[in-house]
């Protein structure tokens, strides 16, 4: 075989072999459109968002998920909206119960997109006029879209931005990936401050977690490219003031691979401030690590939580206990899957099924209310919230 | 009249050479799976929203093409079948109209990805070879000297 492959290097097209610099990266494989959002607000009602014919839309539930409203429309006019697990619908409840919803709009160019905005002041019975966050207009890929809301009641806004890979690609220059941009509103999201670049060369297709860190500031954790196309993961601080932006390698797995995984990370941050993560590498064989980052070196207490057929990992934290879900695949279907610490990620419990299904399965999100652990899981047959247990 | 020409001068390939796809359910994976006769069995996996697949499934038909009496080639979308069209044309336009085309067809499509290979986290393009002796071995990504270099 190592012959055939001699012989198959000399029959590589020649842009192959000088570089793969493609514009685009391999992507979803499967259209499967089964990307929700969901989030507590501070007395425990439950929202969510997905999309469905070009709208997105907001759902909300008193009972933990047993029954939803109505729902409303984010964006009265129609647009086309990503919705994928990956490169889904976003929602963050504000300070003061603002309701910001993010999404990726698609262009009529593939692979290209614009990350969109609105917002609802009154509980989600109005939402403004959507906008653009970026002022970079051109058409090309502003997609990936991660929203979250700081100490200060900052609306953060990250996603994977293709401008830089564009002019490289129009200079004839090697340009690996994409880069990460981000931008923030001061005023509750009635205006956005000019994106800033936090760094060049991130993975093209991954979700970006972000997270808020003890100090009210917003951390994200996102696959990167390190090198010739090892997809590690990098953790930075989106600063919001004049500080220089601190990007560092946080996984050093150096799985190398031409080809977006399409597997984002999942991070939390603990009050003592401990960085629980999760992360996908296939490296040798598929599995989700959990570790918690050191950024700059590697991450401690690192252990694989699930192996082949395991998929888009989340993690949680409160107090000593972490809680990391993942969708399992076999010969049969998915399977909802959870592991337990209660010594602060050191040690997980056996992993435990918490629902099945033999149709398709949207990435689960953990979510806490008081200490309690839930699961959002969409899924084909309809959205579900599943109590995670304390065993 | 001339435009009519024209369009089916322009249409006139593609019907004429497309390629026949067939569903691949996840029944159908054993016999997919199933050890060649003799030489070896590339299954290149690709997907219509991966801009790395269509130079790795050319490069596949170029050896396939150098070793016609040994390499079977098989390209495998891991896009739902009901996307006929959009399969057959990116198929064509990439020249791989005269090769056995799968494409998935389930409810939960990435039970057949882990049917296929438990090693594949679904990633494309994946070249999957299976040899005669019943050994087989998948590559993901695009085949760069670097990663050809490794095996």
């Amino acid at each position: 075989m190592r012959k055939l492959f001699v012989a198959l290097l000399c029959l590589l097209p020649p842009s192959l072999v000088a570089q793969d610099n493609m514009s685009m990266a391999a992507s979803p494989s499967h259209a499967v459109e089964l990307g929700a959002t969901a989030s507590f607000d501070a007395h425990g009602r439950l929202w969510m968002v997905d999309a469905a014919d070009e709208h997105v839309r907001l759902r909300y539930s008193d009972d933990f998920g047993t029954t939803f409203s109505a729902p409303v429309i984010v964006n009265a006019q129609p647009e086309p909206i990503y919705y994928r697990s990956e490169n889904r619908p976003k929602l963050a409840v504000g300070t003061h119960g603002e309701l910001y919803v993010t999404w990726s709009q698609s262009l009529a160019k593939p692979w290209t997109g614009y990350v969109r905005f609105a917002r609802s002041l009154d509980g989600g019975v109005h939402f403004s006029t959507p906008v653009t966050v970026h002022v970079d207009r051109t058409q090309i890929g502003h997609t990936f879209d991660a929203l979250a809301v700081d100490g200060e009641g900052r609306v953060v806004v990250a996603w994977i931005d293709k401008r830089d890979a564009e002019a490289a690609s129009i200079q004839r220059k090697p340009y690996l990936g994409a880069a990460l941009y981000y931008s923030w509103s001061n005023d509750q999201g009635h205006t956005f401050v000019p994106e800033r670049k936090l760094v060049d060369h991130s993975c093209d297709c991954c979700r970006i977690a972000l997270t808020r860190t003890p100090e009210g500031d917003i951390a994200a954790f996102f696959r990167s490219i390190f090198g010739d196309n090892i997809r590690d993961h990098a953790y930075a601080v989106l600063h919001t003031d004049a500080q220089p932006n601190k990007v560092q390698r946080a996984t050093f797995d150096n799985w190398q691979i031409a080809a977006c995984p399409r597997h984002g990370p999942g991070l939390a941050i603990a009050a003592d401030g401990t960085r629980h993560a999760v992360w996908y590498v296939a490296k040798d064989t598929p599995a989700i690590w959990y570790g918690q980052l050191d950024p700059g070196h590697p991450p401690r207490h690192a252990q694989v939580i699930a192996g082949a057929g395991a998929s888009h990992g989340d993690v949680a934290v409160d107090g000593s206990t972490v809680w990391v879900v993942w969708n399992q695949v076999d010969a049969q279907g998915y399977s909802l899957m959870v592991r337990r610490s209660s010594d602060a990620g050191t040690h997980f419990d056996a992993p435990r099924t918490l629902a099945t299904t033999a149709s398709s399965a949207g990435s689960p999100q953990l979510l806490l209310w008081h200490g309690h652990a839930y699961v959002a899981w969409n899924t084909t047959e309809g959205f579900r919230v599943l109590t995670v247990g304390e065993h | 009249m001339r435009r009519m020409l024209m369009a089916l001068a322009m249409t006139g390939p593609i019907l004429a050479h497309a390629a026949a796809l067939t569903a691949l359910s996840a029944a159908d994976v054993p016999g997919l799976l199933k050890p060649p006769g003799h030489g070896e069995r590339i299954i290149e996996l690709w997907a219509l929203d991966c801009a790395y697949c269509e130079s790795n499934m050319r490069a596949m038909a170029a050896l396939q093409r150098a070793h016609p009496h040994r390499i079977e080639l098989i390209t495998v979308a891991t896009d739902e079948i009901t996307q006929r069209d959009a399969i057959l044309e990116r198929l064509h336009a990439a020249g791989l109209d005269r090769y056995p085309a799968r494409a998935y067809t389930d409810a939960s499509p990435e039970r057949i990805d882990y049917l296929i290979d438990p090693h594949w986290g679904g990633e494309t393009p994946r070249t999957f070879v299976i040899r005669a002796d019943g050994t087989m071995f998948g590559i993901s990504g695009a085949l760069t000297p670097q990663r050809l270099s490794m095996l």
